[in-house]
Parts: structure tokens; sequence; C-alpha cells
């Protein structure tokens, strides 16, 4: 029971690392909050159904589409709102209100279009790619791929998968960040927006990157929660902001790879409490938030990691 | 004549006798009721908020906290129902003294946290292990207090202590030290003001409008569940509204409330979601084009506006 | 003022650490009411850091501030406004939606001065701001700032006045004008510690000057003195030379 436990939460600890990377990224570099986060999940969760019911191919086909479309998005948005929100007297609290008010248009327009009824997919479904490719080359049955052994423990393959792909998410955001000439530029903008817009850096040009790959990787998050919260309505959007921001805050906001630490240390209280004490597991992403913000508002790994 | 006094006399008691006067000419009263709850609210976040700059995220925790307050005097204790409004108040008044180290965090982390105390504040009255206390999810059902018109009475009474207090905050040494604090805390304190004690009092003051709103609320609909009392809806509305007319000032909230509450009403009920596309947008809209509310286009223009 | 009478404030040893620099390692001096006391250094020396834990911004680490008697070190701002004890701010940062007038009320309402304070027309005709007494103070260019950062010190009748950078970004003539509204300040009795990089201006309005280096208080004395320091000069000149 306590291993299960441990390997759930680290696997869906990784995966909450994924919901929550984006909207750390996206306020580390422009100071906004992104309230609309969740929604944008929502959509990457209707990425995956329409790529399901129109093409009736692996979901996981959806992880690059839903990428690319918002990123793009998110470069787009970032023209529209964020030059004229920085330029207001109080832009992060004005942000607040702003994409709260996205939210809203989000919600409105999926609702619209597709209804507020409670959508899923069959787990199966995802990563039969996997499935295939190994009958290509090895022979043998195609069939659903059964659940993942760790520690003689079965979890669903999707958990997995979502686990794995968020893994390399969070890999390529390092690349990006220390390993590209615009990461290092981003980390500039991130450290002192003042002094980088005096040092001639385009900052529009960092932030509005930043901004759509903040987008592109809660869409792309967005595109697993229906395997990992069963199903996805147009209104799952706020509650997965809050969420996200209990991820953040307790890696430390303002540093995208302390996420990937708060993703681990939610998902394993998330599922002990689960496992140990059910009927409060609801508390537990707004308890933690308030207490990690009294206690160490600047998350768990502080500053140190952000200047060493 | 002190400017105070004329505030009182040309905005407070005309809005104060058009309520008390509406219900009988107009036949749907929940609008009416629903109405003063929303200038209550828009008030009480334009004292914390338009006063000291803090953004009350999760105001509603106040809100449900004060009508489960009500709730629980009536049903555990079967007090009158004015005692349990007063206790609504203090339950208000409680949780805000509870959240005060809140008050520590700055900006978009004050926001959030409060927003997640609101929703743990839902989550522990909705939680099944306390049905014995709150009724958990079941909601509350409180036929003896029934009683709209004495509730609806009660409510005017909070808006006209509630717009007393801004008036007073308006023209007062006190607000416009609580104005200092909220442009820069540093110099405010070498000015000799003790911010810690302000914010904590704006704090406590807006808390208490906001259980007061949420024990008349209880009182009036008498059936609810957690949902609807700690529904996120009811801090997003009393912040756009306050925002939307302006904050600082008496009038802006009354303003937002009055137009933004009127075309809901208009539009809100046929068609939920376009109502929600339109009002999504008026919020992106104000933000980017009318940050500081309405009333800005008259303060642009050098025009005072109380 | 004579050299003999009992200082005003007594700052001995005082230690402000952030993390593991030492901003204020051991630093002592002392000033008595009436006299204008100078702090220079190079900077990061210690000397913005030394007003802020004065001004009751930061509580020292070690050490000792004394001001009547009574121990001060990591009392509230508020209270030591209270106490008689205000500052300037190297930016200012006055209430910028507030109107210029609102600005000096609240100081007024709420410093608490021991004697009565001046009125708020006189601080607005003393301190050339009734033009623009009714325009919000985000209006004001950078010195009218300043000067109305000076003037909301004012309205809490300090006895013991800090004042950092005041004079930078002054043209002379008005470098000219406010070296006199110190001098005249100085002379009803306040104390008045000035932390400036302008060598000319501290000469002429300072009585003594306390050279500071490295978090501590290397020269006490006429600044005419400390020029011909040694020490002084390597402190001043040593990191260029260096370099």
């Amino acid at each position: 029971m306590l291993i299960y436990a441990l390997v759930a939460g680290v696997l869906f600890g990784l995966y909450f690392s994924l919901v929550g990377i984006g909207l750390n990224l996206v306020f580390g570099v422009m100071r906004i909050v992104n309230l609309a986060h969740g929604d944008f999940l929502m959509l990457g969760a209707f990425v995956a159904f329409g790529i399901v019911t129109l093409a009736g191919i692996d979901p996981l086909f959806a992880v690059p589409l839903a990428f690319v479309v918002f990123l793009l998005v998110g470069v787009l948005l970032y023209w529209v709102l964020v030059p004229r929100l920085q330029g207001s007297v109080n832009p992060e609290m004005l942000s607040i209100i702003l994409f709260f008010g996205l939210s809203q248009v989000i919600e409105a327009i999926t609702t619209i279009f597709s209804g507020t009824s409670e959508r899923s997919i069959q787990s199966r479904l995802l990563g039969t790619v996997f499935s295939t490719i190994k009958v290509k080359l090895f022979g043998g049955k195609p069939g659903p791929a059964g659940p993942v052994h760790i520690f003689g423990q079965g979890f669903p393959a999707p958990w997995v998968i979502a686990a794995g792909t968020s893994l390399l998410a969070i890999a390529l955001v390092y690349v990006y960040l220390y390993r590209t000439r615009m990461g290092t530029l981003t980390r500039a903008v991130m450290s002192r927006r003042d002094e980088a817009l005096a040092t001639g850096i385009d900052v529009d040009r960092i932030s509005a990157a930043a901004f759509g790959i903040g987008l592109g990787l809660a869409a792309v998050a967005g595109v697993f929660a229906p395997f990992m919260f069963g199903s996805v309505t147009p209104a799952f959007g706020a509650d997965a902001t809050v969420t996200s921001f209990a991820i953040v805050v307790l890696g430390s906001l303002g540093n995208p790879l302390g996420t990937a630490l708060g993703g681990v240390v939610y998902g394993v209280c998330y599922m002990m409490v689960q496992t140990y004490l059910s009927s409060w597991a609801d508390l537990l992403p707004y308890v933690l938030l308030i207490f990690i913000l009294l206690l160490r508002p600047s998350g768990l790994l502080g500053r140190r990691v952000r200047v060493a | 004549m002190p400017s105070s006094l004329k505030h009182l006399l040309f905005m407070v008691v005309p809005l104060v006798v058009i309520f008390a006067v509406l219900p009988g000419v107009y036949q749907n009263h929940l609008l009416l009721f629903n109405f003063v709850i929303f200038l209550i609210l828009a008030q009480g976040v334009n004292i914390i908020y338009g006063f000291t700059g803090y953004l009350p995220f999760g105001y509603v925790g106040f809100f449900g906290a004060g009508a489960y307050g009500f709730a629980i005097m009536v049903m555990q204790y079967q007090t009158p129902a004015v005692l349990a409004v007063i206790v609504a108040g203090l339950v208000g008044v409680a949780l805000g003294l509870l959240l005060t180290p809140l008050l520590r965090l700055s900006g978009a982390y004050f926001a959030i946290a409060n927003l997640a105390a609101s929703l743990a504040v839902l989550h522990f009255v909705a939680n099944p292990a306390l049905e014995s206390v709150t009724r958990g999810p079941y909601g509350v059902a409180l036929s003896g207090t029934f009683d709209p018109n004495m509730a609806y009475a009660a409510a005017v009474v909070v808006m006209a202590l509630t717009l007393v207090f801004v008036v007073f905050l308006k023209n007062s040494r006190f607000g416009l030290a609580l104005q200092a604090v909220r442009e820069d805390s540093v110099s405010a304190s070498m000015a000799g003001v003790d911010v810690v004690r302000m914010r904590v009092i704006a704090w406590l003051a807006s808390a208490l409008v906001a259980g007061l709103a949420g024990g008349v609320y209880a009182w009036y609909v008498s059936v609810f569940y957690p949902d609807n009392v700690f529904s996120g809806d009811f801090s997003i509305f009393a912040i756009v509204f306050a925002l939307f007319g302006g904050v600082a000032t008496i009038t802006g909230p009354i303003i937002g409330v009055i137009m933004l509450y009127g075309i809901y009403n208009l539009i809100g009920f046929t068609a939920p979601q376009y109502f929600q596309l339109i009002y999504g947008l008026l919020i992106m809209g104000l933000v980017l084009f009318l940050p500081a509310g309405l009333v800005s286009l008259a303060t642009r223009r050098g025009w005072h506006v109380p | 003022m004579s050299p003999d009478s009992k200082p005003i404030l007594n700052v001995s040893k005082v230690v402000k650490r952030f993390g593991g620099f030492y901003a204020l390692d051991g630093l002592s001096f002392h000033v008595v009411s009436g006299e204008i006391l100078g702090l220079v250094g190079p900077n990061g020396s210690g000397k913005t850091t030394a007003i802020n834990v004065i001004s009751g911004l930061y509580a020292p680490d070690g050490g000792e501030i004394v001001m009547d008697g009574v121990s001060i070190g990591g009392m509230a701002s508020h209270k030591l406004v209270h106490r008689g004890v205000n500052r300037t701010f190297q930016v200012p940062k006055p209430f910028m939606s507030l109107t210029v007038r609102q600005n000096i009320e609240v100081a007024l309402a709420y410093g608490r001065a021991a004697v009565t304070p001046p009125t708020t027309e006189a601080l607005l005709d003393e301190y050339r701001l009734a033009e623009v007494a009714d325009r919000p103070a985000a209006d004001l260019n950078n010195v009218q700032q300043k000067i109305l950062d000076l003037v909301r010190a004012l309205a809490t009748r300090p006895r013991l006045l800090l004042l950092d950078e005041l004079a930078a970004g002054l043209n002379p003539t008005e470098l000219d004008w406010i070296a006199e509204r110190i001098k005249a300040l100085a002379q009803t009795g306040i104390a008045i510690i000035v932390v400036e990089h302008l060598m000319g201006f501290i000469e002429h309005i300072t009585d003594r000057v306390i050279v500071m280096n490295a978090g501590k208080e290397i020269f006490e004395g006429k600044l005419a003195v400390a020029v011909q320091v040694p020490q002084v000069i390597e402190v001043f000149l040593g990191g260029e030379h260096a370099a």
C-alpha cells in the first residue's frame, strides 16, 4: 500500500510538474498571473478528443499538435494582451483580472461548441502506437498495453506514459533555458526585467516566446488530463489553475525547474492523503498552498537554485 | 457643509431610501435583494482593495463563512435571526483574524493565497465528516427563520452601515493614511503611520461586511448548499463591479453594480454561456482600456469624483 | 554646539548582515543636536544601510543604537517617527496618487509631533510647492518629489533627520537653496545626518564627517582633514588605481 502510494505519487507528481511548469514560466518571465492556465489544459484535452474522434489514432499524436497550436496561439495572445497590460499602473494585479476574463471567454466558447457534458477517452487508446511498433518489429499479437509493473505493483499504462512525457518535456525546458541563446536571454529577463530592457534585449520577443511555450506546455499537459483525472468538462480549467498554483508555489514561483520538485512533492502528498485520509484530500492543495506561502514564500528551492 | 455630510445626504440616504421603497413598487424582490447584496460586497472589496491595494480574490470565503455562521446559530442554538446575523459578521471577522498572516504576502501572492483560503473553507465546511455540524455537502434548510421581508430590511441596514464606513474612509485622515499605505508602505511608516495596524483594521472591516452580507443572504434564501454560498462568482462579481466603477471612491462601486448587474439580469438568465462570453470580453476590455474604472473618465478631465 | 554636549544619537558597534555579507560591520559614531554630520564613503560602504537601520527599516543584527538614552535598535519605523526620527529616501517615494497637500496631511496627522508642527500652507510656501499643492504627487518632477519627501519628514517635527542623497540631481541654484534650508534646520536644534556623494556640498554644510568603508568608520572629523589621511585616500581611489 505504501509503496503503491509512493510510486503512484511520483508518477502523478511528474505529471503535476508538467501541469504547473507553463504557469511558472509565464509568471517568472512576465510577472503575469495566467489565471486562464487551467483553461489551456482543458483545451489541450479537447485536442486529444478531436484526434481520437476525427482521426481515430493514438491520442499521443495530440501532444505535438497541441504544443504547436498553442505555441502559436500564445505568441498571438501575447501581442494582443500583454504589452498593453504592462503599460498600466499595476500589471501584476490587473493580470489576474485580465486573465480571469480570458478564462471566462474560453470556457464560454468551449461550452457553446461542445456543451457542458463530461468527456473522457478510453484509457487503452493511449499508447497504442507503442504496441503497434512492437508488433511490427517483434511480431506477436496486437492488443492494448496492459498495466506497467513497477516494484511488483501494476500501474495503469497512461500514468506511466504521462509521467514519461512530462519528464521529457521538463528536460526540454531545461535545455531551452540553459543551452540555447534564447534561453539565456529568457533567464536574463527573469532575473531583472528592467536591466534586460536597458541592455537592449528584445524583452517582448523573449516574453512572447515564453508565453507561447507556457501555453504549449499547458496544452500538452491537457492531452493527458482525461486519463489522469478520468474526464474533463469546460469548467475543469478553474480547479486546474488552483492546483497548478499550489504546485508552482511549492517548487518556487519564478523558477520553472523548481516546479519539477514541487510537482513530485505535491504528487506524493496527494497520493498519501488519498490513501490514508481520503475525505480530506480535497483540502490538500489549498492548505498546502497557504502554508508554503506563509512559511517559505520563496518555495522549497528558494532563490539558491536561481542564483546558482 | 463638510463633505462627509454632503456624501451622506446626497448619496447614502437616497440610495437607502430607494432600496427601502422599491419592494413596494417592484415585484422581483429577489433581484432587488441581490442588488443590495452586491452593493455591500462591492463596497467591501472597495474597502480592502481600493483603500489598501490587497486584491481579495477569495472574498467569498467571508461571505460563505457568514452564511454558515448564521445557519449554525439557527440550527444548533435556535437563536433569533438578528442575533445570528451579528454572529455571521463576527464569524467573518474571526476568519479574517485567522487569515491576517496572509497580509504579509504582496501582490499576486496575496490574491492567490486568499483564493486558496476561500476554497479551503469551502472544502472544510462541505466535508461529509462534519455533517453533524454543517450538514456537509447536503446543504442546510432553515425553515424556522424564513422571513424574506425582514431579511431584506436587514440587508438594507447592512448596506447603509457599509456605505457610512466608506464615506468615513473617503473623508477621514484614517482613510487618507490607508491610501498612503497602499501607495508606499515604507513612506507611510515614515509619516508615522502604523502600517500593520491600518491594514489589519481595513481587512477586518472588509471581512465583517462580507460576513454580515453572508448572514442576511442565508436568512433570505434559507435553503442553500456550500457551493452556492462559496461560489467564486461572488468574489469575481464584487471585484469586477467595484473595478468597473472605480475603486477608492464612494460612487464607483455603486455605479459598477447598478450598470453591470443590470446588464447581467437583462441578458444573463436565458443563455448563460453567451452571457459568460460577453462578461469575459467586458472584463478584458475593462482591464486593457479603462483600468481605473468609469470614474477615471471624469477624473482624467480634472473633475473630482467622491 | 559645544563638543561636550550630550549626543542625541549614539551608534555603537552596529552590525547588519545580508546572508553572509556584512553591510555594517561594527559601525560606531554619534551626533549631537544642531549638528550636521556627513556620512561619506565609496559605493557599498554601508551609508544607506546605516540610515535604514537607524530609521527602523532593518533591525540591526548586533550592537546598540541609543537615542535620548533609550535603545531604539529594531524599533518599528512609525514608533521611531513618533520619537522624533525621520528621513528622506535616495529615490523619493511619495504617495503618488494623493495630492501634494494630502501627502503632507498624512504626516501631519500621524507624525505625533512633540511640538506643534508647522501648517500645511507654511510648509508648501517655504518649500516652493504651493503651486502644485493640489496636483497628484505623480505629476511632480524628480526634484519636486525629493523636496516633497523632505517636507513629509519635516511635518513630523523630527529632532534627528537623516538625508539620503537629497542633493543628487539638483541644479546649482537649487543646491544653494537646499544647503541654506538644511543649515537653517540645524540651527533650530535638529541633528542632521547627510549621506552625499557631492563633496563640495558636504564640505559646505557639514560640521563633521564620518568616512565609512566596508561597513565601519575609518575616520571621524573635518572633511578637509579627511582628504589628507592616506587611509581615506586609499579607500576612495584605491579601487580605481588597482583596476
